[in-house]
This record gives structure tokens, sequence and C-alpha cells, in this order.
């Protein structure tokens, strides 16, 4: 029998191999992307991209507010090591071109969407979006009660009835877009009776669908696709999602963006990968596995998700362009501590 | 501290005494000393990432004032949270190592492994199971449910975040105290028991005090783990400066760095007043006379509830939560744990190089502390020690600017050497308290005859004092090496292209609602934990043996 010295000795040296082995392979790719978005949800449309180009394509994924630190820091020591950012936060993407971090997108690519859904300035592009929508449990809630306006949710009617994740990105980017069109003031304002209504609070939105789907809360703010995502784990949960009306801030489309970072010394085959996301098989590989809504022009999302109009008319169809949910996420996250949600 | 395996020779009493008698003298001699020059040299590149967060946060500048309004408030929730845990892990560590090593409790031996355990899970992984658990349809809801209990409709603020992570923490304290309980005399106990004292009263008046140290070091690292954790008190909304770190990381630098700072300068002020109180721990000089175990009598049934009750929130619970979301997504074939393979060999391979070079790096360190204790080796220890309540995230992004900007190390970037660098930095405390008992372990005696058979000082370290403390160094490679595994923030951002760890796919799961994937992952890093710990140290040790 081994003494358990030679075990500590026999493990090192199996750790030393297998990880000189790991640090051996996929150096020197022809694109270094730098995924927001985790790898369930986007590596297979990377290696579809792989085998429709012959281009090889190294992926570093994480938090896309860390790794937009990441691309900083390199920006600031002048070693980019990344040519593409994936960003699913609106203030990330801000951050880095408040930084100087973000190159432009070749024209070409930016036609390919509507103009509300690209920044004004062509540092990004979105490839897909999420609704902002409110989840109800529908063994609690007849669907005649919802209210058109997510105002409407501090009603005394959903006291102690409302989930939401307020430390989450997605929802203080729907407050970032309250404040856009409403104000400051009235979005306090709002906070402030939210809180007062006894909400339940939860890490993100996936416990929130989960816990309406076991009918621990009532209805939920969420993004609209976890909904989906959670019918496909279990057919059988009694949720489903109801949309706030046109121009409600409660319905705003937050995109996921792409852009080509400044120091990158291969920016045409970055666009080219840009270009595959935004073609027929990457956008319906977002409408069908992900759930959320494509954005190139003349792409329709998955089938029992209702499509929106926002390519002709951004404000009827709720939706806020990306750059005013962009930046000033440090003074919404203070509105929210100032009502008291976060505490 | 934490020098749980401690089946070596043991020093004489006369040996402890002369050593301290032959340094204390050595205060005033020189700094410029090769082992002195080295101890600093180590502590220089332990206190890299804290120096980075001093001069960001100067050189950030930022609004005073603003600083003044957003600190106060998560800086006394931190202080308030760190507190609660580590007295509460030192209470609970303390009196279940004294349950499973010095009384008649039932089924000893198992409780004396069964309740190392709830160390394996990570934190944000226990608090994620629970706030399942908990919910309706949950195990725990069930149970509650069952005997009558309405069961909380939130689980989250200053209780939950203090249930949580005692209940994750306390066997910092309960593996150095058990240790120590072991290789305690018990002539004392038993001239107080002859004295008419009863068990509790010789627990309190003479037992006790020879625990301090232990106690004392385990307490500590539950403090700093407290200062730095992100994942839990996220998940459980409860606003710490971790907290503001984390979410002002871009949004506002300055004060993200200014918390930082704070972050540092309340673990420098626990860290010193910790080394003040903990008193000199004397040498371990292990009976040989049979120990003298107190009947619980009547105390037996709450004895054995407390263990389970410990067992079921530590473990249990969280394990059957994580086990039913796993089950349900392998049911419907949509998780497998083929594509868990890979990151499970990355994450044990990770961490055991981790561990084995955290206790080579401090092992100058400690050797200095202990034996020729210096104003120089307190400072390389201190650095050392503060590794720990800086949290990952932070370490990450020092170590990424500083090998960026720095042109011999720059090929470091992105390489699973800088990811090890990380964790070495992040968790060399953990090995240095139990590295430092392991060097006290080695006699005096022997060392002296050591020095006249042989003359050079490589080999006499190899031959004489590496065998008799290699226990002790496998049980400070040991926490290492399950910190690492645990590890998250920084593996995030840290990791070479293409490397994922079982942590970082439980957060990628976890963050995008898969729950399948996350049970899944999660109870590999358990299975994965638990396996390395039992091979590599706990089947020779002594908390299991003895």
């Amino acid at each position: 029998m081994l003494r358990s010295h030679s075990y500590v000795r026999v493990a090192v040296t199996l750790a030393a191999i297998s990880l000189i082995a790991a640090s051996c392979g996929g150096d020197d790719a022809d694109i270094t992307l730098y995924s927001g978005r985790s790898d369930n949800l986007i590596q297979p449309i990377i290696d579809e991209f792989e085998a429709a180009s012959g281009l090889s394509v190294e992926v570093k994924y994480g938090d896309s507010a860390d790794l937009a630190l990441l691309i900083d820091e390199e920006g600031e020591a002048g070693k980019t090591a990344a040519d593409v950012f994936l960003s699913q936060s609106p203030g990330s993407m801000g951050f880095l071109e408040e930084r100087g971090r973000l190159g432009a997108v070749p024209e070409p690519t930016l036609a390919l969407v509507p103009d509300h859904v690209r920044d004004d300035g062509g540092s990004w592009v979105g490839f897909s979006g999420r609704q902002r929508v409110l989840v109800y449990n529908t063994d609690a809630v007849d669907p005649a009660d919802l209210p058109s306006s997510v105002f409407d949710m501090t009603d005394p009617q959903w006291k102690g009835r409302i989930g939401i994740a307020p430390g989450n990105g997605s929802f203080q980017d729907f407050v970032t877009a309250m404040r856009a069109t409403q104000g400051d003031d009235v979005t306090l304002e709002f906070l402030k009776a939210l809180n007062a209504n006894d909400p339940v609070l939860y890490a993100n939105n996936s416990a929130i669908v989960a816990a309406v789907g076991r009918g621990e809360v009532d209805t939920g703010l969420t993004n609209h696709y976890y909904n989906y995502r959670a019918l496909a784990e279990n057919p059988n949960q009694p949720s489903t999602n109801h949309v706030f009306g046109p121009d409600d801030p409660g319905a705003v489309l937050i995109i996921t963006g792409a852009a080509i970072l400044a120091g990158s010394d291969n920016a045409k085959l970055a666009a080219q990968l840009i270009d595959f996301l935004l073609g027929s098989s990457g956008q319906q590989y977002f409408a069908t596995e992900t759930f959320e809504y494509p954005l190139a022009i003349g792409e329709s999302p998955a089938n029992n998700v209702p499509p929106i109009n926002f390519s002709s008319d951004v404000s009827n169809a709720g939706g806020i362009a990306f750059e005013d949910l962009a930046g000033g996420l440090e003074a919404t996250r203070a509105l929210i501590a100032e009502s008291g949600l976060e505490s | 501290m934490v020098d749980f395996p401690l089946d070596v020779a043991e020093p004489t009493p006369t040996g402890g005494r002369l050593q301290r008698r032959v340094t204390s003298g050595g205060k005033r001699t020189s700094w410029v000393t090769p082992s002195r020059l080295l101890g600093l040299l180590i502590g220089a590149v332990f206190a890299g990432p804290a120096g980075f967060v001093v001069w960001r946060t100067i050189r950030l500048g930022g609004d005073l004032a603003n600083v003044a309004k957003e600190v106060p408030g998560p800086l006394w929730r931190t202080v308030q949270l760190s507190v609660l845990v580590s007295v509460s892990a030192a209470i609970i560590g303390t009196a279940l190592a004294w349950l499973v090593t010095r009384t008649d409790l039932r089924g000893r031996r198992f409780w004396r492994i069964a309740l190392v355990l709830p160390l394996v899970l990570p934190s944000f992984v226990g608090a994620a199971a629970f706030i399942a658990g908990l919910a309706p349809n949950g195990i725990i809801h069930h149970a509650l449910s069952t005997v009558g209990i309405t069961p909380p409709r939130r689980f989250r603020g200053l209780s939950a975040a203090w249930l949580m992570l005692t209940t994750f923490t306390y066997p910092y304290v309960y593996l150095p105290v058990a240790a120590r309980l072991i290789a305690l005399h018990t002539s004392l106990e038993e001239s107080a028991r002859l004295l008419g004292l009863s068990s509790t009263a010789t627990f309190f008046k003479v037992i006790l005090p020879q625990l301090r140290p232990a106690v004392f070091g385990g307490g500590l690292l539950v403090f700093l783990y407290t200062l730095s954790e992100f994942g839990a008190v996220q998940l459980l909304g409860f606003d710490t400066l971790t907290r503001v770190i984390f979410a002002t990381r871009q949004s506002n630098r300055a004060l993200s760095f200014a918390s930082a700072t704070v972050v540092l300068v309340l673990a420098l002020a626990v860290v010193a007043l910790e080394r003040s109180q903990r008193g000199t721990s004397r040498p371990d000089d292990r009976s040989t006379a049979v120990v003298r175990r107190s009947r619980l009598g009547w105390g037996q049934a709450p004895a054995l509830a407390g263990c389970s009750l410990v067992l079921l929130v530590g473990l249990v619970i969280p394990v059957t939560s994580l086990a039913t979301w796993a089950q349900r997504g392998i049911a419907e074939g949509r998780v497998s744990i083929r594509d868990l393979v890979q990151p499970a060999i990355s994450t044990a391979s990770v961490a055991v190089i981790a561990a084995v070079l955290a206790v080579a790096v401090v092992m100058p360190v400690a050797l200095a502390t202990t034996r020729r204790p210096h104003r120089s080796s307190d400072i390389a220890a201190v650095s050392v020690i503060v590794g720990f309540a800086i949290p990952g995230l932070v370490i990450a992004l020092a170590l990424t600017v500083l090998t960026l900007n720095t042109p011999v190390v720059k090929g470091l970037y992105q390489t699973s050497a800088l990811l090890i660098i990380a964790y070495v930095i992040h968790f060399g405390s953990q090995a240095l308290a139990s590295t430092e008992s392991a060097v006290r372990s080695v006699p005096h005696a022997l060392r002296e005859s050591g020095r006249l058979l042989e003359p050079s000082l490589i080999r006499r370290f190899f031959h004489v004092d590496f065998p008799l403390m290699r226990p002790g160094l496998v049980a400070a490679g040991g926490l290492v090496m399950l910190s690492t595994l645990k590890e998250l923030p920084a593996t995030l951002l840290l990791s070479p292209i293409g490397f994922s760890t079982l942590t970082t796919e439980i957060w990628a799961s976890y963050e995008e609602g898969f729950y399948a994937s996350t049970g899944l992952a999660s109870l590999v890093l358990i299975a994965v934990s638990a396996t390395l710990t039992w091979f590599l140290i706990l089947r020779r040790s002594e908390v299991v043996r003895g």
C-alpha cells in the first residue's frame, strides 16, 4: 500500500504533467474573443464559425464587468490580447467606450442591424436582445389583473407578491432606462413605492423565475428568456411572461453587443466573426437556443416568443437605445440604495 | 494552528524553553542576513497586491466625501458579520473538537471525519443550495412544514449570512483545536479532576487556556475569510465592503479601491491584535498515557443532537439540494458527467501544485518566525496573512497589472503559472500557521545532534527536519488545496484561455439558470475535494486515527 507521502508525490507529478499538457494546446488562434456570455450559450455558434470560416477562435469567458476591467488594463499597458468583446451588460460596453478601448465596427457590419440597436459612433453593434418582462405564476394570477405599466406594480394588490433582483445587472439596466425616459425623481419615487410594497428579493433572474414557478412568489421582474429556458427544463412549470405596454420602461429591450477592440491587430477577421453572429445561422442560434430576440434585419424570434417591433420605432416597442443605458450606472446604484431596496 | 496530524516525535519541554531563551536576544540583531532577506523578499511578493491596492487608491484619488458617505454602512456590516462569524465559529469549532477528542461521545470516530466535511463546500454554493432548499418545494421547506414550523419567507441579511458563513468556516477552528487537544498533555487535567473540579470546570479553567493559540489562529482565518467573501454575501443580500468593491469595480473605481484599502486596514488591525493576544504556544508534548475521556452521561443525547445539527446544515441539506438539481438533469439526459472530467482534472492539478508551492514558499517565513524571531520575520508573516483578506478579484487585478507592466514577467500573463501564484498569495496564510507548528514540532535536542553530525544546512533540513515536519506540512498544504479548489473570482479573471475549472463551470451555469449543471458540477467538486483530502491529508492524520 502506498504511504501518504507517496500519494502526494504521485499527485504532484500527475498535476504537473496535466498542466503542462493543458498549457501546450491552443496558442495563437486567429481571433481572440473575450465573452461576457458563458460558454453554454456561445461556444456552439463559435464552433460553427470555425468550421465555416476555417479560422480558429480562442475564447476567454467571464463576467462582462470583469472582462471589461481586464481589457482596460491590457489597453492601459498597450498589450491588448483580445480582438472581439461580447458584452452582456450595456454598462461594460459603455465603460470601455468611455475609456477609449473600442475600435470601429466596419460600416457593412453596422448596416446589418437597424439604427436603434447599434452605437451612433459605430464602436459597437447589437447582436441579440433581451426584453424586460413580468413573469407570473398562472395558478396564482389572473392575466386580466395584470397592468400595462410597471409603475402599477406599486399598487397594494401586489403587496408581497412581486419578486425582484435589485443587485442584478439587468434590473439596474431597467432602472437606468427608467431614469433616461422618466427622470431621476420619478424613478426614485417608483423604487421607494416598490420597496414599500414588500417585494421579495432574489439574487438573480433565474432565481426569480424558479421562485415564480414554484409558487413562492406570484410575479417577478425579469428578462423574457429566463422563463422560456425554465420551461425548456420543466415544461409543466406554471409560469408565463407578461409584457408591459409600449413605451413602458418595464418593457425595455437590453442589447447584447459586440465590439472590436482598439488594440486588435486582427480587426478584419474580428469583423468576420461579428458578421457571422449577425448572419442567419448566428441569429437563429440566439433565437432558438437562448430564446433571445435576433437583431439583424429580417430575422424573427423563436416560435413561442412574441415578436416585437423594435426595428421600426424604438419607443413604440418600449426599447431604449443602448447608449442611454450605458454609463450612469453608479447613479442608478445610488438611487436603488437610496430607495432602501438594497439594504 | 491547523497542526492536526502531529504524529511526530515530541520535543522536550526543556528544548522549547531553551530555544526561546537562546532566540530572545535575536530581536536586536542585524536585518541583513541571508535568511532575513529571503523572508523579506517573500513578504514583499505577498505584499504586492496590498501595495497595488494602496497605489491605485491614491492614483485614482476620488471623492473623499463620497467615500465617507458610502463606506461606513458597509464597513459596519462587515465588522458585525466578521466578528459574529468568527466568534461563533470559534465556539462551535472548539466545542466539537472537545467532544470528539476528549469525551465518550458515541461514534466519535465517524464524527471526527464527518465534521471536517463542510469545509469542502464553496460558501456561495452552500448558500445557493440553502436558498433553494428553503423555497416552497425545497427540502428544508418540506421538513419544516412537516413538523409544523412556518419556513421563513426570506433567507437573507445578517442572520442568513451569519448562519451560512459560520457553517462553512468553523472547520478552520475545529481542525487546529482538535489537533491541539490530541497533542496536549493530560496530566494537568488529571490533577484538576483529582482535585475535584468538574469536567466542565476543568475544560474552562485548565484546557481552554492551553488551546488559546489554536482557537485564535483558527478564528483569525475565519475572520479574514469573512472579510474577503463575496459569493455568499451577494446571494444573501448582505451589503458588506466586498460587495461594494464588486458592485462599483467598473462604475466607480475610486470607491471600489478605497473600499479595498479599508478592508486591508481592517485586516492589518485584526492580524496585529491577534498576534498580540494569542499568547505563545508551548511545544506539543504529547502524553503517552491513555487519554481520560469525560463521561457525557445525560449530555450524550444533546451532544449527539448538536453534532447532527451541524452536519445537517453544513453538509446534508446542501448536498441533498444539489443532488436534486443534478438528478433531474441527468434523468432528462441534459447534463453529463463527461463534460466535467477536464475541468475536474484542471481544478485538481492547480490545487495540488498551489498547495505544494504555498508550503514551500512560506517555509522560510515559518522557520524565521519560530526559530529566529525578528521584526523582519514579523513583517513577512503579517504580509503573508493579510493576503487572505484581499478579495480574489483584487488580487487578480493586481497581478494582471503587475505582470502586464513588468517586462521580465509579462510572459506570465494568462498562464496557469500566474493563476497558481495568485492562489499562493491568497491562501499562503492558511499554510503559514500549520507550517509554523510543524517547524516547532522538531525537538531542539534532535536539531543539536544534527548540527554535530551533518554540517550541510540543506542536507540537515532534508534529513532531520523535513521528515519530522512532514505531517504538519501535509496539513498546511491540505488547507491551501481545499481553498484553491473552491476559489472563483481570481480563477475567472486569471485563467488561461480555454482553461475551465469546476468553480467556473458552477458559476457559469448558475448565472444562466442551468441548475442541473450547477448541481452536478458542485457534487463533482465536493467529491474531488473529499477524495483528495482523504488520500493526501486525512488518512494518516491523528484527527482520524488518534
